[in-house]
């Protein structure tokens, strides 16, 4: 036998001792086992890692604080994580094993409405309950599939308290520009907000779509310049708000007001556009609040410090979310008695429990309704400016020339 | 009117960043008939070269493109001599796959040793503009054409006057032919290739300062590239500079007047019409 063959031989055995390894730790006695396919490399990587680092975090807290309770006995939590390289039909593929062949016993969601829209349909076909906390898109839900839970408000209002925040602005903005890419999300934050601001009073001088990898805005910008648009929304993904704002800065396009519906809340995004970041406006359903009580992680200031400590970097909505997931499933379960999945599938939408992230009870067509806080990044910091209570604290309005600043 | 004027100028310096990323592309291209598919990864590999530079070292991203041409010059040569060598004889099909699997390996590498955050080379002028009469010129825009076009310039005369560019040429039109007369095609070669990813470590720098990096921007980089070598041609470094410009202002004029979404319909629209009525490019020499 060749030197190179006694190698090959060597590799290929030793990757499936490792297979079986891997293989039996997960099937121990007594685990349930939570599956996922999440976005660990691929463009929207530096997102799909909150997915990641959420389930990991509350299914170890779960298991610390004693494991699940069904019934007399105790089960541990254990989760089998696949990467699906940001490619929807990889996610599906994987969901299908998932379900299929690792038979894991319950399903948590991916990142992004693309992605929890064409994976619905595995838990669906299979009647598995996936709770996803990536999509928000109401098409999602307008299905009347049984089985998919998300705990993500919907995207149709996710620009409702900022509309409800224009109005009490001085001036008050006239024209307004909805710009949104060409993905179920943000065609979906579209169709809702068109109506919210005609109700408003406001006039939709500019209403475009754009391709979701776009990286050039300056035709856009250069409109909404000559249209002398007061107030810019703008649906879309961090990379493109990246490069709208800072081709905003370059053509000294200074709207009194634009508002972006992803990347304000994340300090990665304010960490790349560094001042250039100030003023922009967003909206969250998540701000962590000691008020916030859970029963796992005390209240959500504390899950924030303990998240920022283990991972070394702030956790957003995302993360609160995916781990409103982890718990939803557990909460279920416990109320259910039963790992069956149907008989979870019946207690998820009963299920009503505090949580980190807020109250977890779905509606009717299995989505969360959670109001969204409107922010502001002001100078180094992110402030709340409009809540479900109104007006928390002053925004900063109008936003100054570039030149200005 | 106004609108139109800043347009277009929109158009013409979008273009000059397209030119700069597409002349590496169709030099590799034309020499050593290698179509390139990692040339948008060392693009993306030339940005985190100068984000480190300006990050970790203050280095100025203009100032320091020298610094930036010259490490991704290196890699080039290496890569070449150690990996792309190896298939320079084989089917066009072999170096597609080579240089694919190149750059899958370039951008998961780049994400372990970068991670996938999104990174902005911001020095405090990058978003400063000035006004010209209605249109508003964008600074750190208008630089990186004026490096565009510099280099593509310099890359002519190279090819037209130097030695080397002599021989580069020569070999692209005659191998054998330039064998006879003494050209050693492999350092040639990896001189052709380390030139090309030099120039796209270039376009890389200048790209970070208007737009945004993480390890994934290299794909589309590469697509766009692709397009304009070939709406412009091989043959001649000025061609890629005519092929970025017409697509740059196409694609504003159509981003502007029909809709966002149809700015890469536009473009790859004009792909094909120019394959079809002109296939050696805008500027080629008509067969």
């Amino acid at each position: 036998m060749s030197k190179a063959q006694t190698i090959k031989i060597g590799i290929a055995s030793f990757s499936v001792l490792a297979s079986v390894a891997l293989s039996s730790t997960l099937a121990a006695a007594k685990d349930i086992v939570l599956g996922a396919s999440v976005q660990l490399t691929g463009p929207v990587a530096n997102t799909g890692r909150y997915y990641r680092d959420a389930y990991q975090f509350a299914i170890d807290k779960i298991n610390a604080a004693g494991g699940v309770k069904v019934g007399n006995e105790t089960y541990q939590l254990a989760l089998k994580l696949y990467d699906n390289q940001s490619d929807v039909n990889l996610s599906v593929r994987q969901y299908t094993q998932l379900v299929s062949q690792d038979k894991v016993n319950l399903l948590l969601g991916p990142f992004a409405s693309n992605f929890a829209l064409a994976d619905s349909a595995i838990s669906e076909k299979y009647r598995i309950p996936m709770v996803q906390g990536g999509g928000a898109s109401d098409q999602i839900f307008s299905r009347k599939f049984k089985y998919i839970f998300g705990t993500l408000a919907p995207a149709s209002d996710y620009f409702g308290s900022t509309i409800e925040t224009m109005k009490t602005l001085k001036p008050e903005p006239k024209s307004v520009a909805l710009l949104y890419a060409d993905d179920a999300f943000d065609v979906s934050v579209a169709e809702g907000t068109r109506p919210k601001l005609k109700n408003a009073g406001f006039t939709v001088a500019m209403d475009e779509r754009y391709s979701t990898n776009a990286t050039d805005f300056n035709s856009l910008l250069s409109q909404i310049k000559s249209k002398n648009i007061d107030a810019v929304l703008v649906a879309g993904h961090e990379t493109e708000i990246l490069n709208f704002v800072r081709q905003a800065k370059s053509l000294a396009v200074a709207p009194k007001l634009y508002s972006f519906t992803v990347g304000v809340p994340s300090e990665d995004f304010r960490k790349a556009l560094g001042k250039d970041a100030d003023y922009a406006f967003g909206m969250t359903a998540w701000l962590p609040s000691a008020d916030q009580k859970d029963r796992w992680f005390g209240d959500a200031d504390q899950f924030a410090k303990a998240y920022r400590e283990k991972f070394g970097y702030e956790p957003d909505y995302h993360a609160a979310s995916g781990v409103a997931d982890v718990e939803a499933l557990v909460q279920a379960i416990e109320d259910a008695g039963s790992i069956d999945a149907q008989k979870v599938r019946d207690a998820l939408a009963k299920v009503k429990f505090e949580s980190v992230y807020g109250t977890i009870a779905f509606s009717e067509n299995g989505q969360i309704d959670l109001p969204q806080t409107v922010i502001q990044v002001q100078g180094e910091k992110l402030v709340a400016i409009h809540g479900e209570k109104g007006p928390i604290n002053p925004a900063k309005y109008p936003m100054p020339a570039w030149d200005a600043r | 009117m106004d609108l139109l004027a800043q347009i277009l100028v929109n158009g013409i310096l979008l273009g000059g960043l397209y030119a700069i990323m597409a002349l590496g592309l169709a030099l590799v291209w034309g020499v050593l008939n290698i179509v390139n598919l990692a040339h948008g990864a060392f693009i993306m590999l030339g940005a985190y070269v100068s984000w480190h530079l300006y990050t970790y070292a203050g280095i100025d991203p203009f100032l320091g493109l020298p610094i930036t041409v010259v490490v991704m010059f290196v890699l080039g040569y290496i890569i070449q001599r150690g990996l792309l060598n190896l298939i320079v004889r084989a089917p066009m099909f072999n170096t597609l796959l080579i240089t694919f699997g190149l750059e899958v390996v370039l951008t998961y590498l780049a994400q372990l040793a970068f991670s996938a955050d999104f990174r902005t080379i911001n020095p405090s002028y990058a978003g400063n503009s000035f006004q010209l009469g209605p249109v508003v010129l964008p600074l750190a825009r208008l630089l990186a054409f004026a490096v565009a076009i510099i280099l593509t310039v310099a890359m002519w005369l190279f090819l037209l006057h130097t030695r080397l560019g002599r021989a580069i040429r020569a070999t692209a039109q005659n191998l054998v032919a330039a064998r006879l007369y003494g050209v050693e095609p492999r350092h040639l070669y990896a001189m052709t290739f380390a030139i090309g990813v030099g120039l796209a470590g270039a376009a890389g720098g200048l790209y970070g300062t208007v737009s945004q990096i993480n390890p994934y921007i290299g794909a589309a980089l590469t697509a766009k590239s692709f397009a304009i070598s070939i709406i412009g041609g091989l043959d001649n470094p000025l061609g890629v500079i005519v092929g970025g410009l017409f697509l740059g202002i196409i694609e504003s004029l159509t981003a502007a007047y029909i809709g966002p979404t149809f700015a890469d319909v536009a473009s790859f629209g004009v792909l094909v019409l120019v394959l079809i009525v002109r296939p050696s490019g805008l500027l080629g020499r008509t067969a």
